[in-house]
């Protein structure tokens, strides 16, 4: 095995110590923007999206990463995203969600990981691969011989010019809509309480999670994965690693283990370990939304990390356009499952 | 202090976001002015929104306070608009 690959594992293990404390959980964050309109995590994802682009633009121009934004192939992209988008309301979770929740002893997140295991096997190489081969072969479109278009070569400007136009508007824009917002209230006491015991705010959560993102790059490269941040192609070389005997963990399989081991540790210090089981019938749901996400994340070639988190800041249009899909779907699943019931409660 | 008997009552334990959320926003929707719901969560992620929506659609927290284990009770009076 590489043992570039173990820097994964360490590095995951402080991601899933990130992601139980910060409750980062895009699900949530999109889902609740129409049906609580809570947008607090939404400001923590976009922030953590900051972080990494300027991250990723300063150790693009010192030469420390190359630049590997995600192909774009239109009809995959839509599809697979939408049915992500679905798959993630059903399972209670997005991929980095569920993951860290089987950390917590969540028995539907651990239903829905089985769930997403299989699916992705079934769509990177078994019979669901021809569906999302055709998807993809069929609405690749490319810049030049076959760089992926982004928002900066579409643009024709550099990717470092593309981020401080974007930060920039981002400041300005943070600037006149700064007191508009609702305030979350202070977390209070001491500084190991609040690292260990509280929840972490939104920024902190969002800067940690941001600041995560630029160390795994370099170190994902290191082990010949030239990417940062990703779950989906974790979790199928876990699975492929427990199946096929001549496989071994990769840097991502290891950094999947690693958030799944740091989650338990923060919630264990927290308190708030234990074995939940739901219904039989949400159980079901659960497992159904983790097949569906997988499907989708490997149609689409991103999840809400390989997309929303990682590609993203690297301005891929292919990215953008899977994130956005990413979120329709969810408001879709979540109008039929939450708004329009929560809205009948009222007659 | 006295001892508030809640009107209804809501068992959220082993459910995950946003169930316990909705399920609680839905209980409140359909109680009258004046009404204290109990909602008994062990969801951590809940356990920190839900006071959180109930003030922001205009409800009052009579009581957070947690249980044994993983357990939190909430005491919620109905006062939001209908």
């Amino acid at each position: 095995m590489n043992p570039a690959a173990w820097t994964g594992l360490a590095l995951g293990i402080v991601f899933g110590f990130a992601l139980q404390r910060g409750r980062f959980c895009m699900n949530s964050a999109f889902r609740d923007i129409i049906v609580l309109k809570e947008y607090t995590l939404l400001k923590t994802v976009g922030l953590a999206i900051l972080v990494q682009m300027v991250g990723f633009a300063i150790m693009t121009l010192t030469g420390i990463v190359t630049l590997n934004p995600k192909p774009l192939f239109w009809g995959a992209n839509i599809v697979g995203g939408l049915i992500f988008g679905v798959g993630m309301v059903l399972a209670g979770g997005c991929a980095s969600g569920v993951t860290y929740r089987v950390g917590e002893g969540m028995v539907g997140a651990m239903v829905a990981v089985a769930g997403f295991g299989l699916a992705g096997l079934m769509s990177a190489m078994g019979v669901l691969n021809p569906i999302v081969k055709y998807l993809q072969d069929t609405t690749k479109v490319v810049v030049g011989e076959s760089a992926s278009p982004t928002v900066f070569n579409l643009l024709g400007i550099s990717y470092t010019g593309a981020v401080l136009i974007i930060v920039i508007i981002t400041a300005v824009v943070w600037v006149i809509a700064r007191g508009k917002g609702d305030d979350e209230e202070a977390v209070t006491g001491t500084l190991s309480e609040k690292i260990f015991k509280r929840g972490w705010g939104w920024a902190t959560t969002g800067i940690v999670i941001g600041l995560i993102g630029i160390a795994a790059y370099p170190l994902s490269a290191a082990a010949g994965r030239n990417y940062p941040l990703g779950i989906t192609g974790g979790w199928i070389n876990i699975w492929q690693t427990l199946i096929v005997p001549e496989k071994v963990f990769s840097w991502e399989g290891l950094e999947v283990l690693g958030i799944i081991i740091g989650a338990a540790i923060a919630a264990l210090i927290a308190g708030e370990f234990a074995l939940r089981a739901p219904a039989p019938k949400v159980i079901l749901q659960t497992f159904l939304g983790g097949f569906l996400m997988a499907f989708g994340a490997v149609a689409s070639s991103g999840c809400n990390i390989g997309h929303v988190l990682s590609g993203v800041p690297m301005l891929s249009i292919g990215s953008i356009l899977g994130s956005v899909s990413i979120i329709l779907g969810a408001w879709i699943a979540a109008y039929f499952m939450f708004v329009r019931p929560m809205n009948a409660a009222d007659n | 202090m006295s001892v508030i008997t809640p009107d209804k009552k809501i068992d959220e334990r082993g459910k995950i976001c946003p169930y316990p959320d909705v399920d609680t926003m839905t209980a409140l929707k359909k109680m009258n002015k004046g009404e204290v719901l109990e909602v008994i969560v062990d969801y951590p992620m809940s356990i920190e929104r839900i006071p959180r929506s109930a003030k922001k659609w205009g409800h009052k927290v009579l009581t957070s306070e947690p249980m044994e284990g993983t357990d939190h009770r909430f005491l919620i009076e109905v006062q939001g608009l209908k």
